[in-house]
C-alpha cells in the first residue's frame, strides 16, 4: 500500500511540473502584452515599455522560465523583506515564491492564502450536498425502479445536468436572496455565521448541478447490487430490507461514488467559476479567470499549481480510499 | 379538504412566482422620510457596487475610472472640478497665473489636516508631485506633465529634485512650465499630483497605506481587496461640517443582476451598472425616472483604420467608409448609452464648436469616394468594390463586437467586406498596437482630462506611433495636425486656441483615420432619499454634499428581524 501510494505521489509531481510547464508557455505563446495590461489601455508607449522592462518580460522565455523555477522553491532565511519579500516559507527554511502579482503588486502566495480556503469551503460545501442529494436520490430511484419515483428521479437529475450553473445561480438568486430575502444575494460575508449564510445558495447551485451525476451512478451501481444473490440470500435470512440496502448493497456502491468524489474535488478547487462570479464569491476560480484574462502571469501559474496540486491529491486519495473500500483493487496492484 | 387546501395554497404560491419572475416590475423607489425638511443630516452609510475593481488607491498609480472615484473622496486637490465641470480653487485659496503662462503661483488655505492630523505644506505639495513623477512611480500620466521645467532629467533619475516645483514660506508653491501648456490646469485639478500624507514619503512603495486630505479616510482593514472598500469620516476635514455621510461602501465584481437586486431592495444607494432592458424600464418608470441622469459623454468610439496598410493607405477609402456610416442606425444598438458622434471631441467638452460640420451619412457621397478611390461599386448589380476581405479586429462581448456586425452590413453596401475577427481584451489590446498587423478596428478613448488634446495628442499625433504599442492606432501622420495641436497647446488666449482645435478636427474629419460613429455615456439611479446626488462630470460619485434621509430607517435597522440576518446569527450563536 505505502509503495502505491509513493508511487502515485511521485506520478502527481511530474504531472504537476508538466502542467505547470504547459501553463508557462501558453501564457507566454498567447497574443498578448502584460505590460500594456498593467500600464492601462491609455498609458503612453515609453511608460509600457518601463512596465515591461520592470516586470522582466523583456528577457527571453528561457531566461524568466529558469528564473520562475529557481525562484519556485528555494532555500532563505525567514525575513519578509528584501529579496524575500514574497516568499512563503514552509518549514526546514524552504521558501515558496511565485513573485508578485503585475496587477495588484502583492505576493501571489499571499493571495492564493487568503482564497483558497474560501475555495475549499465552498467546495467542501458543494460536495457535501452533491453526495446527499445525489446518493439519496439514487438510491431510491433504485429500490424504486421503473416507478414513477424512479422516472421522477432520473428526470429530476437529466434537468440537473442539463441547466448550466448560470440558469441554476441566477434563479436561486432571485428565489431566495430577491423574492423571499432568506439568504444573502452575494458575497462572503463578515462574521463565521454570515460566511456559512452566504455558502448556502452558491453550495446549492454547485450541488444541484453535480448531484444529477451522482443520482444517476448510484442509481446503475445500486440496481446492479440489489439483483446480486447475496441480496436475496440476506433477505431470504431475514434482513430487514432497509439495513440490507444501507449496510450491504450501498458499502459496496462506494467505490465508484468514491472516484467521482475525487475528480470532482480538484475540479472544485479549480475553481467554480460561473458560480463564484455569480455569487462574488471570492475564490480561487474568479482570481484565475481575472488573472488570465489580464494575463497577470504570476497569478495564472499560483492558481495552476494550487489546482495541480488538488486535483491530484484529490485523486491520490480517491486511489487509496478505493483500495481501503475494496479489497480486490489491493489485490490487483 | 385540507388537502386541496393545501395543493391551492403551493399553486398559487407557483404561479405568483412564476408571473413575478416573468414580468420583474419594479417596485417603487425607497423614499425619504421627512419631505418637508431639506436640511441636511449628518449620518449614514452610502453604498454603491461595479462589475469592475479598483487597481489601486494610490494617485501616482492610478489609471481606472472606478479608483478615480474612490481617490476624489481620498485625496484632496490644490484644485478641483465644481460640479458643472469647471474648476474651482480646492487646497489651494487662490493661484495666480503668470502673463506668459508659464508659471502658477498656489497659496494654500492653513490649517487644513491629513488623516493623520498632520498639516498640509506647501512642502508636502511639492513632496508629493516628485513622488508621484518620480522614475519609481508607475504614474501612468506622468509624461502628461512633461512641460514642467526639469521634467526630462527627473524623471529619468539623473537629478533628486524636481526643478519646476519651489516653495516659499509655508503656504505658497509655484509651478515653472517651460512653455505655456493649456492643459496643465485641468490635470493639476485630476488625481495625479493631489498632496500624500508624509507617511508616503518621497518614493513610491506598493504597500502604502492610502492617506490624504480629502473628506473620506480609509481605516485599517479598510481594503478587502476583489471584494469592497469602507472609507470612514474624515473628522479633520477643512470644509466645516462636512461630510455628512458616516461611511462610505464599495462592493467590486458584483454582476448586473444582483446589483438590480440590491438597489431595488434599498442595498444598493444609487445604481450605474445596467442590463439594457433594466435601463429602459427605470428610464420609463415615472416613479424612477426623476431619480435617474445621464453623465456626460466621456468617451468616442469609431473605426479606426490603419492608415500604412491597404486599403487604408488610400484617403478615398477612409473617406468613404466614414460616409457609409448610418450613425443614426448604428446608436440604436444600445439607444441608451449611444450618441452619433461626428468627431473626436464630444459635445461635453468647453470650446465645441457647433458650427463644424464633422462626418456623416452620404451614401452617394460614400460610393463616389469608392470611385475616385479606383474601387468602383455598383449597388445594383453588386460588382465592383474593394475586392479583399479586410479582417476586423474586435474583442469578444463587448458593444464593439455588436457594433462591428452593423457596420459590416452598412460597409457591404459600398463593396467593403469586412471579415469579424474576436478575440480576448488582453489580445486585442496587444494586437490593435502593433505596427502592419491590424488594418482595421474599433477605437475608443475615454477623456483623461476635459479639455480637447486629451482626443487629440495621444492617438493621431505622430509621436504617439510606436512599433509595438501605438496609441495612434490609425498609425496616422500629418505634420499639419501635429502643429495645430503641438500650438494649441501652447496657445495661453481660449478663442485662439478653441480656433486651433477646431481646425484640428477638421482636418481629422476629412481625412478620417477613424470613422467616428458614437459617444458612450452612463446613466445612474438612485433613491430619492439620497439628497443633493448628482452625477459629477468627472468623478461620477463626489459624496462631500451627499446625505441621507431614508424612510424606515438604515438597512440593517430594517432588516432586524430579517430572516437573512437570523440566520446568519444562528450561525454565529452555534459557531460560537
Amino acid at each position: 500500500m505505502i509503495r502505491r501510494i509513493a508511487r502515485r505521489l511521485a506520478w502527481s509531481l511530474f504531472v504537476i511540473w508538466a502542467t505547470v510547464t504547459l501553463a508557462f508557455l501558453v501564457n507566454f505563446a498567447l497574443p498578448s502584452n502584460p505590460a500594456r495590461i498593467v500600464a492601462g489601455p491609455q498609458a503612453p508607449p515609453a511608460r509600457v515599455a518601463a512596465v515591461r522592462k520592470e516586470l522582466g518580460l523583456d528577457r527571453p522565455l528561457t531566461v524568466q522560465y529558469a528564473y520562475f523555477l529557481k525562484r519556485l522553491a528555494h532555500v532563505g532565511p525567514n525575513t519578509a523583506d528584501g529579496p524575500h519579500a514574497t516568499c512563503l516559507a514552509v518549514g526546514g527554511g524552504l521558501h515558496v515564491d511565485l513573485g508578485k502579482s503585475y496587477q495588484q503588486r502583492r505576493p501571489v502566495v499571499t493571495i492564493l492564502a487568503e482564497r483558497l480556503p474560501r475555495t475549499l469551503m465552498l467546495a467542501a460545501a458543494a460536495i457535501f450536498v452533491q453526495m446527499t442529494l445525489g446518493i439519496l436520490a439514487g438510491v431510491i430511484a433504485a429500490v424504486y425502479k421503473r416507478t414513477a419515483i424512479d422516472f421522477l428521479a432520473v428526470s429530476t437529475s437529466l434537468i440537473g445536468i442539463s441547466t448550466p450553473t448560470f440558469v441554476t445561480g441566477l434563479l436561486l438568486q432571485w428565489f431566495f436572496g430577491h423574492y423571499l430575502h432568506l439568504l444573502p444575494l452575494d458575497g462572503y460575508g463578515e462574521s463565521p455565521g454570515e460566511h456559512l449564510a452566504s455558502l448556502i445558495l452558491p453550495a446549492l447551485t454547485l450541488g444541484i448541478f453535480g448531484a444529477a451525476y451522482y443520482t444517476r451512478l448510484v442509481r446503475d451501481e445500486m440496481i446492479g447490487q440489489l439483483s446480486q444473490g447475496y441480496v436475496q440470500t440476506a433477505l431470504a435470512k431475514g434482513l430487514p430490507r432497509r439495513t440490507m440496502i444501507v449496510r450491504h448493497a450501498l458499502r459496496n456502491a462506494w467505490v465508484p461514488i468514491v472516484t467521482l468524489v475525487g475528480l470532482e474535488a480538484g475540479t472544485l478547487v479549480g475553481g467554480a467559476v460561473v458560480t463564484e462570479s455569480i455569487f462574488r464569491w471570492p475564490g480561487l476560480g474568479s482570481l484565475s479567470v481575472t488573472a488570465m484574462l489580464d494575463r497577470d502571469g504570476p497569478i495564472v501559474m499560483g492558481s495552476v499549481i494550487v489546482t495541480a496540486i488538488a486535483v491530484t491529491l484529490s485523486t491520490v486519495a480517491a486511489d487509496v480510499m478505493t483500495g481501503l473500500l475494496d479489497p480486490r483493487s489491493r489485490a490487483r496492484d | 379538504m385540507r388537502s386541496i387546501r393545501a395543493r391551492r395554497s403551493v399553486c398559487a404560491l407557483a404561479l405568483g412566482w412564476l408571473l413575478a419572475g416573468c414580468s420583474q416590475e419594479l417596485s417603487a423607489p425607497i423614499p425619504t422620510a421627512h419631505p418637508e425638511d431639506a436640511t441636511p443630516r449628518r449620518s449614514g452609510k452610502f453604498t454603491f457596487a461595479s462589475f469592475g475593481d479598483i487597481r489601486s488607491l494610490d494617485p501616482a498609480n492610478v489609471s481606472d475610472g472606478l479608483s478615480v472615484q474612490l481617490l476624489e473622496n481620498l485625496f484632496a486637490g490644490l484644485l478641483d472640478y465644481d460640479e458643472h465641470g469647471k474648476i474651482t480653487p480646492d487646497l489651494a485659496e487662490n493661484w495666480t497665473i503668470s502673463d506668459d503662462g508659464t508659471s502658477f503661483r498656489f497659496v494654500l488655505r492653513e490649517g487644513v489636516r491629513f488623516h493623520d492630523g498632520e498639516e498640509v505644506t506647501a512642502q508636502d505639495v511639492k513632496r508629493s508631485v516628485e513622488r508621484a513623477l518620480h522614475p519609481s512611480a508607475p504614474n501612468p500620466y506622468a509624461s502628461a506633465f512633461a512641460s514642467i521645467t526639469g521634467y526630462e532629467p527627473y524623471r529619468a533619475g539623473k537629478v533628486d529634485h524636481l526643478e519646476g516645483v519651489t516653495v516659499s514660506g509655508q503656504y505658497v508653491v509655484t509651478f515653472h512650465l517651460d512653455a505655456p501648456d493649456a492643459s496643465f490646469l485641468p490635470l493639476l485639478a485630476m488625481h495625479p499630483l493631489r498632496p500624500v500624507c508624509r507617511s508616503a514619503k518621497n518614493r513610491y512603495e506598493d504597500t502604502w497605506h492610502p492617506c490624504g486630505a480629502g473628506p473620506f479616510k480609509l481605516p485599517a482593514g479598510g481594503w478587502d481587496r476583489g471584494r469592497e472598500i469602507t472609507l470612514v469620516r474624515h473628522p479633520g476635514y477643512f470644509r466645516p461640517g462636512l461630510p455628512y455621510l458616516d461611511e462610505v461602501h464599495a462592493l467590486f465584481h458584483v454582476n448586473f443582476n444582483a446589483q438590480r437586486f440590491k438597489f431595488v431592495g434599498g442595498d444598493l444607494d444609487i445604481l450605474r451598472d445596467f442590463l439594457a432592458p433594466d435601463l429602459l424600464k427605470f428610464q420609463a418608470d415615472p416613479r424612477w425616472k426623476p431619480y435617474g441622469e445621464y453623465e456626460i459623454e466621456k468617451t468616442v468610439g469609431g473605426i479606426a483604420m490603419n492608415t500604412e496598410m491597404p486599403p487604408f493607405d488610400n484617403v478615398e477609402v477612409r473617406r468613404a467608409i466614414a460616409s457609409a456610416i448610418d450613425r443614426d442606425k448604428l446608436r440604436l444598438i444600445r439607444a441608451a448609452n449611444l450618441r452619433a458622434a461626428d468627431r473626436p471631441v464630444p459635445p461635453s467638452i468647453e470650446g465645441f464648436d457647433p458650427n463644424l460640420r464633422g462626418q456623416h451619412y452620404d451614401y452617394p457621397a460614400a460610393l463616389d469616394h469608392m470611385r475616385r478611390a479606383g474601387f468602383a461599386y455598383d449597388p445594383v448589380t453588386k460588382i465592383g468594390g474593394y475586392p479583399h476581405v479586410i479582417p476586423y479586429l474586435v474583442y469578444g462581448q463587448s458593444i464593439d463586437e455588436y457594433l462591428a456586425q452593423v457596420m459590416q452590413q452598412m460597409l457591404a453596401k459600398i463593396g467593403i467586406r469586412i471579415e469579424i475577427r474576436v478575440v480576448n481584451y488582453a489580445s486585442f489590446l496587444a494586437l490593435r498596437g502593433r505596427r502592419g498587423e491590424s488594418p482595421m478596428g474599433p477605437g475608443s478613448w475615454t477623456e483623461d482630462y476635459p479639455e480637447p488634446s486629451t482626443f487629440l495628442e495621444p492617438i493621431f499625433t505622430s509621436q504617439a506611433i510606436n512599433d509595438s504599442d501605438s496609441n495612434n492606432w490609425a498609425f496616422y501622420k500629418n505634420p499639419r495636425f501635429d502643429d495645430l495641436v503641438s500650438r494649441a497647446k501652447r496657445e495661453v488666449d481660449q478663442g485662439r486656441r478653441q480656433k486651433l482645435y477646431t481646425e484640428a478636427q477638421a482636418l481629422l474629419c476629412d481625412e478620417a483615420p477613424w470613422a467616428f460613429t458614437h459617444y458612450y455615456r452612463l446613466y445612474t439611479q438612485w433613491h430619492p432619499y439620497l439628497h443633493d446626488y448628482r452625477p459629477h462630470p468627472l468623478w461620477a460619485t463626489d459624496l462631500r454634499k451627499v446625505w441621507l434621509d431614508r424612510a424606515g430607517g438604515a438597512p440593517l435597522a430594517r432588516s432586524f428581524f430579517h430572516p437573512k440576518d437570523a440566520l446568519a446569527t444562528l450561525f454565529d450563536r452555534s459557531s460560537q
